[in-house]
């Protein structure tokens, strides 16, 4: 075979399955996400749920939350994992099963526009992405990663359903579509209609241009009745999240993040939010700009141009007049990583015509691009002013509280980032912090522009003033304990009348105390879910992902995915159908 | 179509980019962590003297302290070190524990080559927020307005030793389990001995003073509840930062309790309760408090002013000053307090105000002001 010919083969799915484990595998193995924005809070979650699957009521964070504030799938699915490898390498395990769940994603979801071997080229890239690496070693969004994988997986079910009206296809993409939404409720509600709509419009211009059989009015009819039955899934899947967000709607003053900051303004914030998640994939703007205004690719291009301005967060006005309110309470490095997911079929077109005409040039070029943006994603953990506080040792705080009857007082950390979670998570002892802005119900909490108690000085006025009023009241709470790792707030303890009791870490951590304060006590709450949402909660998500697992495995595909309508054509002849 | 549609992107793109330059305004962001800067042009030029000090105020925010430098008048007398430790404070003191949130310049006198502008600066600190004022001169350079900076002296002491007279008590715990505060002795006698209760536009406010009868340290805490005619509590809070908590033998402490949003026309009773704790404790640094006078600021706000003077060998990072305002029959009528947010080097003073409400100034007679302090490592 000729060495040109070899750059014009499809690179079969379980060779990129393999890059994707020899890539992330050894970093996973590491617990490299371990010191992650999120990591903890998910390793927390989880591990309430190995302890209580049928009792989403916590009483570790806030003085008591509801756990069906957040789909629970990654969360039992650690738990589950946990009882075997530890609730660490539990985490990473489904994390490795989002990350080789995606490129699989990308493959299905780039088939329905491109060949097998430009969506091989996007799947293939899809590992590289600076943006995954963001999500999964810096911000730690396990959920987000995991969720888009799967409705990766099932938007090429909705296009056959649509343009095929192939009932196999409507079962797999409803379940495949719950058990994503199972996974995480902000790509559910606001993903799921970037990445819907170009494939319904791609869907209407087939049946429209007669590449498939279906008119345009049972591709919309199908379309919709895919919709209904998945928003009546959804609504049944995560009843209780729907109960607890109807009932305590989300009213907090909005708590400022950095990705809704003007990149322009600052070259930190454009960095950490544009340049590291997109990396090489910058130089492709403006190939993906001349070749997706093909008739086909239009639906694409512009599912990706909305949500690459939504990525940009504040620095264009877009994403607040569409989202309103809502635009207050997300955070915006998820649409980038979406838009990059959105970009990766072009892409994948983009390498192919790169291999064709430059062939062994073009393929170093392409590993180098694909290498520099993994690299920079994982320099900049080390480098980025965000970064977490990371390993820090809380063994002994952890050891204080669980001694001594110490864990009949609530806690607060001061200084400790995303380590709160890992302290409560190993302590058998409550605190009025937690990681979790949704499911704050304390007024200390929401009444304050700021979000967790223990990073309080970066929200400036609104975060000391919270953290004040959650001291002023720390009797009423029980909180008795306070272990600080920033000599930061050591003046306002002083002032306020709490004493240093003892350190750890040769003075790094410091314990103080109150001395008048009475033990904890349950705070009353509308909020405890009732057994039943417990026994929905433990049963629904899960079985749905296992129903899916069992589809995938029962219902195989008779044929080659996707669907597809063989566009574009083999590489001799594309040109003519790359553009319209 | 195939120029057409990517230009119509590029074009909204740019376009939505410029509106959001030009209208939003910047979004609230964290505190202390994003540095940076602004992409190169988009800086607006500091063609007003407005324009300049909002250039220079956000540097100094996001600690682009060459920058910052490098805007000021080739006139100003002030090095890069000492334009820093202006900003940034010095000595632990709060300052250096503080974060420029927020700031907003005004014109006070304005010709074409020489601009006087007021800035009301709004600081994060750890014990609260804190506003500065902070009056700055501009000059014209050219086609553009720049600050000039005035020297800035560090405060310095001469080497001296001073002798440790003061009394200090210790506490010698029974095992090494117990805890602060010694369980197997009686408490220190403390006593309310006074109590005030008013309305004020922000709610109901309990205050007084308490004194430590006894002859040994109290950690106090006074904590009150509030009950309506039916018995219920409607509230119950606490003294916060509000009071001196280390009480000496014989030390008075004036106490203020806010209870937010609170009409005390509802209110039928308090319920007031003293907690008292042995602590050790040292008499040692004492600040003295010199030269306390009733006056109005600058902005009109009634205040008390004075210095506080460091009359130890140690270094006092952060000085909290509480006052409790008497009337002429010695009642209570207001107890305020504040932040000295420059530290006090042993045997130096410092100025300190606390404001008193307009509408109390004319009932105040007399005045007695308390002094808490916090040192770096003896906390």
């Amino acid at each position: 075979m000729s060495t040109s010919r070899s750059y014009s083969r499809p690179i079969p799915l379980l060779a990129i399955l393999l890059v994707a484990l020899a890539v992330h595998g050894p970093l996973l193995l590491m617990q490299l996400p371990s010191g992650s924005f999120d990591a903890n809070f998910h390793i927390f979650f989880a591990s309430h749920y190995a302890h209580h699957w049928f009792e989403p009521w916590n009483e570790k964070w806030f003085a008591g939350f509801s756990q069906t504030t957040y789909p629970p799938l990654t969360h039992q699915w650690i738990a589950l994992f946990s009882t075997i490898v530890g609730l660490n390498m539990g985490y990473m395990l489904v994390q490795l099963i989002a990350v080789l769940l995606l490129p699989v994603g990308v493959y299905r979801f780039a088939r329905i526009w491109v060949d097998d071997r430009a969506a091989s080229y996007a799947a293939l890239g899809s590992v590289f992405l600076g943006s995954l690496s963001f999500l999964v070693y810096q911000a730690g969004q396990l959920a987000t990663v995991a969720s888009a994988a799967l409705y990766l997986n099932a938007l090429p079910y909705f296009y056959e359903w649509m343009s095929e009206a192939r009932g196999r296809s409507l079962l797999k993409g409803i379940v495949v579509s719950l058990t994503a939404a199972a996974a995480h409720h902000v790509t559910l509600i606001f993903g799921v209609v970037l990445f819907a709509g170009p494939v319904i419009w791609t869907a209407c211009l087939d049946a429209h241009d007669e590449r498939v059989s279906a008119s345009v009015a049972g591709v919309l009819s199908r379309a919709v009745a895919f919709g209904l039955m998945v928003v009546a899934g959804v609504a049944a899947v995560l009843l209780p999240y729907w109960l607890a967000l109807i009932q305590h709607p989300i009213h907090q003053i909005p708590i400022p993040h950095d990705s809704r900051a003007n990149f322009l303004l600052n070259s930190t914030i454009a960095v950490n939010y544009f340049v590291i998640p997109y990396g090489a994939l910058i130089l492709a703007f403006p190939f993906i700009l001349v070749r997706g205004v093909s008739r086909r690719f239009i639906p694409l291009l512009c599912g990706f141009w909305l949500t690459f301005i939504f990525g940009l967060g504040g620095t264009t006005p877009l994403p607040r007049w569409l989202l309103g309110r809502a635009y207050e309470i997300l955070t915006f490095e998820r649409f980038t990583f979406w838009a990059t997911l959105m970009a990766m079929p072009l892409v994948g077109v983009l390498a192919a015509q790169l291999l064709d005409r430059f062939q062994a040039k073009a393929a170093v070029a392409l590993s180098l691009a694909a290498v520099g943006s993994i690299g920079g994603a994982l320099w900049w953990l080390g480098a980025n002013p965000y970064r977490p506080t990371g390993q820090m040792n809380v063994e002994p705080v952890i050891a204080f509280l669980n001694r001594d009857g110490h864990d009949s007082y609530r806690y607060l950390t001061l200084g400790f980032g995303s380590e709160l979670g890992k302290v409560s998570t190993y302590t058998s002892a409550g605190s009025v912090d937690g990681d979790y802005n949704s499911a704050r119900l304390l007024p200390e909490m929401t009444h304050y522009g700021s979000a967790q108690l223990t990073n309080a000085k970066f929200y400036g006025t609104a975060g000391m003033a919270s953290l004040r009023a959650m001291l002023a009241h720390a009797n009423r709470y029980g909180l008795k304990f306070v272990f600080v790792h920033d000599p930061y707030y050591e003046p306002l303890l002083t002032f306020v009348g709490w004493r240093k009791i003892e350190t750890f870490n040769n003075g790094q951590i410091t314990a103080w105390s109150k001395d008048d304060v009475p033990p904890a006590h349950q705070i009353p709450s509308d909020a405890i879910p009732p057994p039943w949402q417990g026994w929905l909660w433990g049963t629904l998500p899960v079985g749905v992902s296992f129903l899916a697992i069992f589809l995938e495995l029962l219902l195989t595909e008779e044929r080659p995915m996707p669907v597809g309508v063989g566009f574009p054509a083999p590489a001799e002849n594309r040109e003519q159908h790359y553009v319209a | 179509m195939k120029i057409a549609l990517p230009i119509v992107f590029v074009a909204v793109t740019t376009a939505l980019m410029v509106l959001a330059l030009s209208g939003a305004g910047p979004a609230r962001g964290t505190v202390g962590i994003a540095g940076g800067w602004a992409m190169y042009g988009l800086t607006p030029k500091a063609s007003t003297p407005q324009q300049a000090l909002t250039n220079l105020l956000v540097d100094v925010q996001r600690r682009n302290w060459d920058r910052a430098f490098r805007a000021l008048s080739k006139t100003s007398a002030v090095d890069q070190q000492g334009f820093i430790e202006d900003w940034m404070g010095s000595n632990g003191s709060l300052r250096s524990f503080s974060a420029l949130e927020d700031f907003d310049p005004r014109p006070l006198h304005m010709t074409d080559d020489q601009a006087d502008m007021r800035v009301y600066i709004h600081w994060s600190t750890p014990v609260g927020p804190i506003q500065d004022v902070r009056d700055i001169q501009l000059v014209r350079e050219g086609d553009v307005w720049r600050a000039v900076w005035p020297k800035f002296q560090p405060p310095t002491v001469p080497a001296e030793v001073i002798p440790v007279t003061y009394l200090r008590w210790d506490l010698v715990t029974g095992s090494a389990e117990d805890q602060w505060g010694s369980k197997n002795v009686d408490a220190p006698h403390v006593r309310i001995i006074s109590m005030n209760a008013v309305n004020t536009a922000e709610g109901a406010v309990v205050m007084g003073e308490v004194v430590n009868e006894d002859t040994i340290p109290a950690f106090v805490n006074v904590n009150a509840t509030l009950v309506d005619g039916s018995g219920n509590a409607i509230d119950d809070e606490s003294s916060f930062d509000k009071i001196d908590h280390v009480l000496l033998p014989k030390q008075v402490t004036p106490y203020r309790i806010d209870f937010p949003d609170i009409d005390l026309s509802r209110v039928k009773n308090v319920r007031m309760d003293v907690k008292a704790a042995l602590v050790p404790a040292s008499a040692d640094p004492v600040i003295g408090v010199m030269d306390q006078k009733l006056d109005t600021d600058a902005q009109g706000k009634a205040v008390l002013h004075g210095d506080l003077l460091n009359e130890s060998g140690q270094t006092v990072n952060i000085s909290h000053v509480i006052a409790s305002f008497y009337d002429n029959s010695g009642k209570v009528v207001w107890v305020s307090d504040g932040y000295v947010d420059r530290a006090l080097l042993p045997q130096s003073s410092e100025p300190f105000a606390v404001e008193i409400p307009k509408s109390l100034s004319g009932e105040v007679h007399n005045f007695h002001v308390v002094v808490n302090q916090y040192s770096l490592g003896r906390s």
